[in-house]
C-alpha cells in the first residue's frame, strides 16, 4: 500500500478533464498493472465524480474532500473488501469446489465452471426464408465486437467462435396473443419450452468443450412482431432471455414485407442491439459480472466488455476453483487407489500426480506473491494434469480382482489339480520317511 | 450509471420470480439444483427372444426425447440388432405393443453404443468417464455436477448382477463403486435409477452414494414378466413394470407437476406380478415434492435480461472476397475411373 500526494501537472490535468470516460483513459496504464489498483481521492469540487465510482481499468474515484480520514479510509476497505478482492466469495468458491456442497447461489449455477476452452455458436434462426432474406454481418460483427474481449482472453481461456443459419424451423410454442395491440407475446413460464425443440436443430459438436449458444430469433409473418413480457405486462426492454450453462436467446422484430412486395424481401439485422444483448449474456454466463453494492458508481463498460477488475477478480476465482477441484481429484484417485490395493500405477500416471502436485505448489508461491496470472497459468496446468491423472482409462476397477473374488476364480482352477497332488506329496513324504527308517535298520 | 439499476432489476425479478404459481416457473432453479438433463438407457440381452428388452428400452428413450432431452445427451446402449435381425416380419421396426401403433425405432434413433460394444466395462467406463481420449463426444456421458442423470437398464439379472450379452455381468459392488466415483467426481446432482430385470432389488440394495433414487421391477427372489406376445412377431413385446411405467408417462408433458412419489406407485402387484420396490433414503428431497421432469424431461431455467450493456458503432469491415479462393471457368469433370461402354 503506497500513498502519495498528486503532482502539480496531474491535479490541473484531473480538473480539466470533464468527463468519467476520461478520467479513467487518464489513469489507465499510470501504475496499475494486474492486481495493483489505484485508488484516487478526488477533490470536493471536480465536476466529475459525485459519488465513489469504480472505473473500467483498474483506479477508483473518491469524492474525499472534506471527509476526515477516517471515514475515507473506512471506505477504502470496504472497496477493497466487496469488490476489488472479494475475499468472502472466494473463499465460498473454493469450499464448495474442494467438495463442501453448499446450497447454490444463483451466479454459480448460471456460469458454467472452468475449461481451456469454449465453442461459441450464433444461430440465426429464419422459420420464414422464402418471406424474409435476412442479412447478417455475423463475421464482421464478430470480429468488430467480440474480438477485443476474446484478445483480453486469449492467454486464459480459447474462444472457438463458430455461426450458422438455420431455416424453416421455429419456436414450438404457441405465443399467446395480444389483444390490445396486434402482436404476440410469450410469459416467463413459456421461455423454457422454448429451447429443447430449438436444441434438437442446433446441430451437435465435436469438441469436448463446453458450448454456449447464442441464437438470434426472427419471427414469422404470422407471429409478428412477438415480445417477451414480464409478470406484470411490462415488456422486456431487450427481448431477450437466457438459461443457465446453456446460453441465450434474443427476438428481432425485423420489419414485415409491406403487402405487394416481391418475395423474398432483403432485411438487415441490426448487429449492434444483437451483440449488446449476447455481451451481456456472455458475461454472465462466463462468470464475469460482478454484483455492486447501490451505493457504489460503476462506469459503463462499453465496448471493452470485460473492466479490468472484473478480469482479476475472475482470475483469482477461477485458480482457485482449479485448485481446489485439482485437489478433491487427487484426493478422490488417493481413495480409489486405497480402495483396490492390486490396482497398477503407470509410470505416466504418477508422473502426471507429480505435476499436478508441482502445479498447486506453483500457484500458491505466485498467489502469495500476488502474481494471480501466473497463478492462473500454473493452476489450469494442475488442473490438467489431476484430471488426466483421474480420467486414465487404465484405472478400472473391473481389470483387477477384487480380493474376495479372488479365492471365487482360483479355488476352481487349483483345487481339482491340488488335491491329487496334495494327496500325492503326502504319500511321497511318507515313503521316504519309511526308506529312511529303513536304511539305518539295514546297516 | 447503469450497474446499479440493472441490479435494481435484477432484485425485482427476483420479486417477480417468487410470486409466480402457474406453469413450471423459473424460481424452481433454486428448489431442484440441477441445470441439465442427462439418460443413459441400457438394454443388456441379446438373441431374437429378448426382443422386449431392446423395445423397453426404445420406449423409454422415446418418452425421454419427447419430454425433452436431447439426443446429445442420450446415451442409449443397445445389445442387439432387432430392428434389422433376419427373424424380424416387420424389418426396420420395433413395437412395443401388440396393436403395432408406434415404431419405438423410428427413423431418429441414435443409437451411441450398439451390438458387442454394450459391454460391462464400455458401459462402466460411460459413467465413471474414463474412456480413450479417442471417443466421440457422442459416447460420453459429459455431466456435471449440476447434471441429473436418469439411468434405466433392462435385460436378465439375478440376485445381485446383470447379465451383459450372455457372457458376463456387472455386480451390484461395481455398480455401486461406479455411482461412487460418479459421486467424488461430482459428475451428477441427482441420480434416478431405474431396472427393469428379475430380481432386480438386489442391484441397487449395494448404493452407498448420496442423492440415488431407485426404483425396480422386483424384489430378491421375484421374477419380472414380461407383458404381452405380439402373435404376428411371435415374441413377447414389452415387460410388465415397463408398460405401466410408459402408461404413466404417456400422460405427461413438459410442463406437466406430476412427482416422482407417483411414478415410484407405479404398477401395484396386481398388475405387475411382482413387487415393485423402490429406495429412497439415499435421495435427499422429499419423493412427493420432486418432478417427474427433474429426471425424465428436461425443462430449463431462463433468466430475463432487464437491461444490457452499451456499445458504441463500430465500423463492420466487409469481407472482400478472399483472393486466394480462385473461380474457374472451367467445368469439372469426374476422372475416368472404369471402362465406360462407349
Amino acid at each position: 500500500v503506497a500513498v502519495r500526494q498528486a503532482a502539480e501537472k496531474q491535479s490541473s490535468d484531473v480538473t480539466s478533464l470533464k468527463t468519467l470516460a476520461a478520467l479513467d483513459e487518464y489513469f489507465h496504464g499510470e501504475e496499475s498493472s494486474v492486481n495493483k489498483y489505484l485508488i484516487v481521492l478526488m477533490p470536493v469540487n471536480n465536476a466529475v465524480v459525485k459519488q465513489t465510482t469504480i472505473g473500467n481499468y483498474r483506479a477508483v474515484y473518491l469524492p474525499a474532500g472534506k471527509r476526515d480520514l477516517k471515514t475515507v479510509s473506512s471506505e477504502v476497505t470496504e472497496i477493497l473488501h466487496s469488490v476489488l478482492v472479494r475475499e468472502d466469495a472466494l473463499l465460498k468458491s473454493f469450499q464448495n469446489f474442494l467438495g463442501a456442497r453448499e446450497p447454490k447461489d444463483k451466479a454459480s449455477m448460471r456460469s458454467l465452471s472452468y475449461h481451456q476452452g469454449y465453442d461459441i455458436l450464433f444461430t440465426l434462426v429464419n422459420p420464414q426464408p422464402d418471406i424474409l432474406d435476412i442479412d447478417w454481418s455475423i463475421k464482421e460483427a464478430v470480429e468488430a465486437y467480440l474480438s477485443p474481449m476474446v484478445k483480453q482472453l486469449s492467454d486464459y481461456i480459447n474462444l472457438d467462435i463458430k455461426s450458422q443459419m438455420l431455416f424453416f424451423t421455429g419456436l414450438r410454442r404457441k405465443p399467446h396473443k395480444d389483444k390490445k395491440n396486434s402482436g404476440f407475446y410469450y410469459e416467463e413460464t413459456d421461455l423454457p419450452h422454448t429451447i429443447n425443440p430449438l436444441e434438437a436443430n442446433l446441430g451437435s459438436h465435436a469438441s469436448n468443450n463446453p458450448m454456449l449458444n447464442f441464437i438470434v430469433y426472427v419471427p414469422s409473418r404470422d407471429q409478428h412482431p412477438l415480445h417477451i413480457v414480464l409478470k406484470n405486462g411490462e415488456k422486456v426492454k431487450t427481448n431477450s432471455f437466457l438459461s443457465p450453462q446453456w446460453g441465450g436467446i434474443v427476438v428481432q422484430n425485423l420489419p414485415s414485407p409491406p403487402p405487394n412486395s416481391s418475395l423474398p424481401v432483403r432485411v438487415t439485422v441490426d448487429m449492434k442491439t444483437v451483440m449488446e444483448v449476447f455481451l451481456t449474456q456472455l458475461r454472465l454466463l462466463m462468470d464475469f459480472n460482478i454484483q455492486v453494492k447501490k451505493d457504489l458508481q460503476v462506469r459503463e463498460v462499453g465496448n471493452d466488455v470485460i473492466r479490468e477488475w472484473e478480469l482479476d477478480n475472475w482470475l483469482r476465482k477461477k485458480c482457485l476453483e482449479n485448485l481446489a477441484t485439482s485437489i478433491s481429484t487427487l484426493q478422490s484417485l488417493t481413495a480409489l487407489l486405497e480402495g483396490i490395493s492390486n490396482i497398477v500405477i503407470q509410470d505416466d500416471i504418477g508422473q502426471q500426480v507429480e505435476n499436478a502436485v508441482t502445479g498447486i505448489k506453483e500457484a500458491h508461491r505466485h498467489l502469495s506473491s500476488g502474481q494471480i496470472a501466473r497463478a492462473f497459468t500454473q493452476s489450469r496446468k494442475a488442473l490438467a494434469s489431476s484430471e488426466k491423472a483421474f480420467f486414465d482409462p487404465s484405472l478400472l476397477e473391473l481389470l483387477y480382482f477384487p480380493e474376495d473374488q479372488k479365492f471365487a476364480i482360483y479355488i476352481p482352477l487349483f483345487l481339482p489339480i491340488g488335491l491329487p497332488i496334495l494327496g500325492s506329496l503326502f504319500k511321497a513324504i511318507k515313503w521316504i520317511k519309511t526308506k529312511r527308517k529303513q536304511k539305518p535298520k539295514t546297516e | 450509471m447503469a450497474a446499479p439499476m440493472v441490479h435494481f432489476y435484477f432484485q425485482l425479478i427476483a420479486f417477480a420470480f417468487l410470486h409466480q404459481c402457474a406453469g413450471t416457473s423459473p424460481e424452481e432453479f433454486f428448489k431442484s439444483g440441477h441445470t441439465n438433463n442427462w439418460a443413459v438407457l441400457v438394454d443388456t440381452s441379446r438373441f431374437w427372444f429378448n426382443y422386449r428388452h431392446v423395445a423397453n428400452v426404445l420406449s423409454i428413450y422415446r418418452s425421454c426425447k419427447r419430454l425433452g432431452i436431447p439426443d446429445s445427451r442420450i446415451i442409449l446402449m443397445v445389445a442387439d440388432d432387432m430392428a434389422c435381425n433376419p427373424r424380424n416380419p416387420r424389418p426396420a421396426t420395433v413395437f412395443n405393443n401388440a396393436n403395432n401403433q408406434i415404431n419405438v425405432y423410428g427413423d431418429d434413433v441414435e443409437v451411441d453404443y450398439r451390438g458387442y460394444e454394450v459391454t460391462v466395462e464400455n458401459f462402466i467406463r460411460v459413467l465413471t468417464g474414463r474412456l480413450p481420449p479417442s471417443t466421440p463426444r457422442s459416447k460420453r456421458l459429459l455431466s456435471d455436477e449440476h447434471s441429473n442423470v436418469l439411468v434405466y437398464m433392462t435385460g436378465h439379472g439375478g440376485d445381485g448382477f446383470l447379465k451383459f450379452q450372455d457372457a458376463e455381468e456387472i455386480s451390484n459392488v461395481e455398480l455401486a463403486d461406479a455411482f461412487e466415483q460418479m459421486w467424488q467426481k461430482r459428475r451428477y446432482h441427482e441420480v434416478f435409477f431405474m431396472i427393469d430385470t428379475c430380481q432386480a432389488e438386489s442391484m441397487f440394495q449395494k448404493f452407498y452414494s448420496p442423492n440415488i433414487l431407485a426404483v425396480a421391477s422386483s424384489k430378491v427372489g421375484e421374477d419380472s414378466l414380461s407383458h404381452h406376445v405380439d402373435p404376428s412377431i411371435g415374441v413377447y413385446v414389452i415387460d410388465r413394470y415397463t408398460y405401466y411405467a410408459l402408461e404413466f408417462l404417456e400422460t405427461v408433458t413438459p410442463g406437466s407437476k406430476k412427482t416422482m412419489g407417483q411414478f415410484l406407485e407405479v404398477c401395484p402387484k396386481y398388475q405387475c406380478i411382482s413387487t415393485v420396490a423402490k429406495r429412497t433414503d439415499l435421495f435427499r428431497r422429499d419423493v412427493n415434492k420432486v418432478l417427474l421432469t427433474d429426471f425424465f424431461g428436461s425443462v430449463r431455467n431462463v433468466e430475463l435480461l432487464p437491461d444490457s450493456i452499451h456499445l458504441q458503432n463500430a465500423t463492420l469491415h466487409t469481407h472482400s472476397e478472399d483472393s486466394s479462393y480462385v473461380k474457374s471457368d472451367k467445368p469439372l469433370n469426374y476422372a475416368q475411373q472404369f471402362p465406360m461402354p462407349v
